[in-house]
């Protein structure tokens, strides 16, 4: 069959299968799990999750890692409700200056990563210290709770199962897979973190690149954090705390090479609306607290392996 | 016509016993530096600060300061405890982020004279802490489960929104819900018990997940954790469902607000001024050396310690919203002003 053929060669196609096999299941075990209510909550629950995937990806995308994504989530997040509450900036200026906060936090990233030749991971673990401690003495851990209406009303209301929230990763992934396939940068981008070498004597700046490739990574952990704000309907100085595993899960589990020179923006992208549906169906399968981790963590190895396996058998390993 | 506001009376009452022990005690000034330290940074703690300084003032104690570990890590929590020993600090009111893994420190800290004591959570026995002063967290369960079913009529489902499992206070959590139940006879059933809610984003994405696939069912939740409280009170909000009950913990302006506007019925007071500021003083009895703790003292005994002593614990409702700061006071002053005569001998 060519056409089965065809769509296995396709590197995401075992989380597809993965996420259409786990839906119909989870359809015929839970009632209420094909609910407009439900598929909004599941939709919602992905938005700020894909954001984090997508701001780990294009480190990896150029060879690097970036540590402190989470850091850099929520600082813009505590900077982004302070601006508002405290200093009465409007919402339409908030955003795009919490945008340039994170993009300034990864500009710092990158330049100390090209400039002294450090490991970004080393890099990126003492500022995620460094913008986390920013974050704590700013707040003294108290969130900022009064959020414009606005926003809040962005965070949470719906057309039909359709979350507003979902507008902004929705713009972002086109603008990505734009980006990797399209442009100039995001072609160097992945030429760098493939074999810098050549990329060398190809005549790219491998410093700029790096640069480039961590300014978009805390532009994207802004994002994500300013989304988690509106989601949430106040300025949590936590927020980011858990985004570290998620950030590195997603992209890898979607296919990108740890090595860099390789990342797929569909690929990152089921594999978030995978994570979101196994967290999802857990709660509607009234699992076991204890065991809940445990299920998680089994329940994506087994995703892994079928793509895996299919990579194997249609010989696009 | 006027009408006389009884709300602020125990308040009064409160604000008058504190002003008078502090008056008593005034007279012996003491040159004891006490430090209050949470397990890291946690809005639960913010009341320290004040407590610290009331403290400070009303015992008139050299020095009562509030430091806060940089983040949630034992290493982190010893490592402050040593450097503020080390500068010449005479105690310690430490929330123990590890139960188990403080101890050592205590010990390091006890054998060079300086006495410490658990606030607000309980370090595991044997220990050498003084005394844990704390909520009596299966007693704030068991009440606000019983709150939650008066609430609901006496009959329907109900679900659990608990913290980390990881924690014992949790298990301890866990029984006493599954207890308000099961005294019911089978008019309440606990559908779920939903855990591993300490993160924002993660107990937003779990009890939505809940509300969307039992919503019906639900007659009424009941949370023991700080952040699910937050949440669930939010989406409650969000939904617009007044029907489904609530009991939350601790007093976040978002279940305040909640509670007002009828989204929450109620949520189980912490006493977390009242812990600082109790500690405080019973901390600078035991650095002056004449006072020790007694053996024979009413201490309530709990799976961690067998020295601990409940801060109070209270409903919030739409009854004492207004008034529930004062009452938490007068139930601070009345436990402070009993403190040195029932826990402690002194010379």
């Amino acid at each position: 069959m060519p056409f089965l053929r065809r769509l296995l060669i396709v590197e995401w196609s075992g989380l597809a299968v993965a996420i259409v096999l786990g839906s119909v299941l989870l359809a015929v075990l839970t009632p209420n799990f094909m609910t407009e209510y439900n598929i909004y909550v599941m939709l919602r629950s992905f938005c700020v999750g894909l954001l984090v995937g997508f701001a780990q990806m294009v480190t990896l995308g150029v060879g690097q890692m970036n540590i402190s994504v989470g850091a850099i989530g929520g600082l813009v997040a505590i900077s982004f409700g302070g601006m508002m509450e405290a200093l009465g900036v409007p919402l339409v200026l908030a955003v795009p200056l919490a945008i340039a906060i994170g993009a300034l936090c990864g500009l710092i990233n990158g330049v100390l990563t090209a400039r002294t030749g450090i490991n970004g991971f080393i890099i990126t673990l003492a500022t995620a210290s460094a913008f986390t401690g920013i974050n704590l003495g700013i707040t003294e851990a108290i969130p900022f709770y009064n959020m414009p209406a606005a926003l809040v009303a962005f965070g949470d209301e719906r057309f039909f199962a359709f979350p507003y929230l979902l507008i902004a990763p929705i713009i972002v992934t086109a603008l990505l897979m734009l980006f990797f396939a399209r442009t100039v940068p995001g072609r160097q981008l992945l030429a760098v973190g493939g074999n810098p070498h050549a990329a060398d004597l190809s005549g790219i700046s491998r410093e700029r690149t790096i640069v480039l490739a961590h300014v978009l990574s805390g532009g994207l952990a802004a994002i994500a954090a300013v989304l988690a704000v509106a989601q949430l309907g106040s300025a949590q100085p936590s927020i980011g705390a858990d985004w570290l595993l998620l950030s590195f899960a997603a992209p890898i589990i979607g296919g990108a090479a740890l090595t860099g020179g390789y990342v797929s923006v569909v690929g990152t992208t089921l594999a978030v609306i995978l994570i979101a549906l196994i967290e999802n169906g857990m709660v509607l399968a009234n699992v076991d607290p204890y065991w809940v981790q445990f299920l998680l963590g089994a329940l994506i190895l087994a995703a892994v392996w079928l793509n895996r396996w299919r990579a194997v058998k249609t010989g696009t390993d | 016509m006027t009408s006389v506001n009884r709300s602020g009376f125990p308040a009064a009452i409160g604000v008058f016993a504190i002003a008078a022990t502090a008056l008593a005690t005034g007279a012996l000034a003491s040159d004891n530096k006490i430090a209050l330290i949470p397990g890291g940074p946690h809005p639960y703690f913010a009341p320290w600060e004040q407590a610290a300084a009331d403290a400070q003032k009303d015992f008139d104690i050299a020095a009562v300061d509030f430091k806060v570990p940089a983040e949630w890590k034992l290493n982190l929590q010893t490592e402050l405890l040593e450097s503020l020993a080390a500068q010449g600090y005479s105690a310690f009111g430490i929330f123990p982020g590890d139960s188990v893994g403080i101890n050592s420190t205590v010990t390091e800290l006890q054998s060079a004279g300086l006495p410490s004591a658990a606030l607000a959570g309980c370090a595991q026995d044997p220990t050498d802490m003084a005394f844990c002063l704390g909520t009596d967290v299966y007693n704030s369960a068991y009440i606000g489960t019983k709150e939650l079913i008066k609430a609901m009529g006496g009959k329907g489902n109900i679900v659990h929104l608990a913290g980390l499992l990881v924690d014992p206070n949790t298990t301890l959590r866990v029984k006493a819900v599954e207890t308000a139940v099961e005294e019911t006879n089978g008019e309440v059933t606990l559908l779920q018990t939903v855990a591993d809610t300490d993160a924002q984003e993660a107990a937003d994405q779990k009890i939505s997940a809940l509300l969307a696939a039992q919503k019906d069912e639900i007659g009424g939740m009941i949370a023991t954790g700080y952040i699910p409280s937050v949440v669930a009170s939010k989406l409650l909000r969000t939904l617009g469902d007044k029907r489904i009950k609530f009991i939350g913990i601790d007093d976040d302006q978002i279940v305040l607000k909640a509670i007002e506007d009828g989204f929450v019925a109620g949520t189980m007071a912490q006493n977390p001024y009242g812990q600082g500021y109790i500690g405080a003083y019973a901390l600078d009895l035991l650095a002056s050396g004449d006072c020790t703790m007694k053996e024979d003292a009413p201490w309530i005994e709990t799976p961690q310690t067998a020295r601990f002593i409940d801060s109070g614990t209270m409903v919030i409702n739409l009854d004492n919203i207004a008034s529930y700061k004062d009452d938490l006071k007068a139930i601070t002053a009345d436990i402070q002003g009993k403190f040195k005569d029932t826990y402690m001998t002194c010379s």
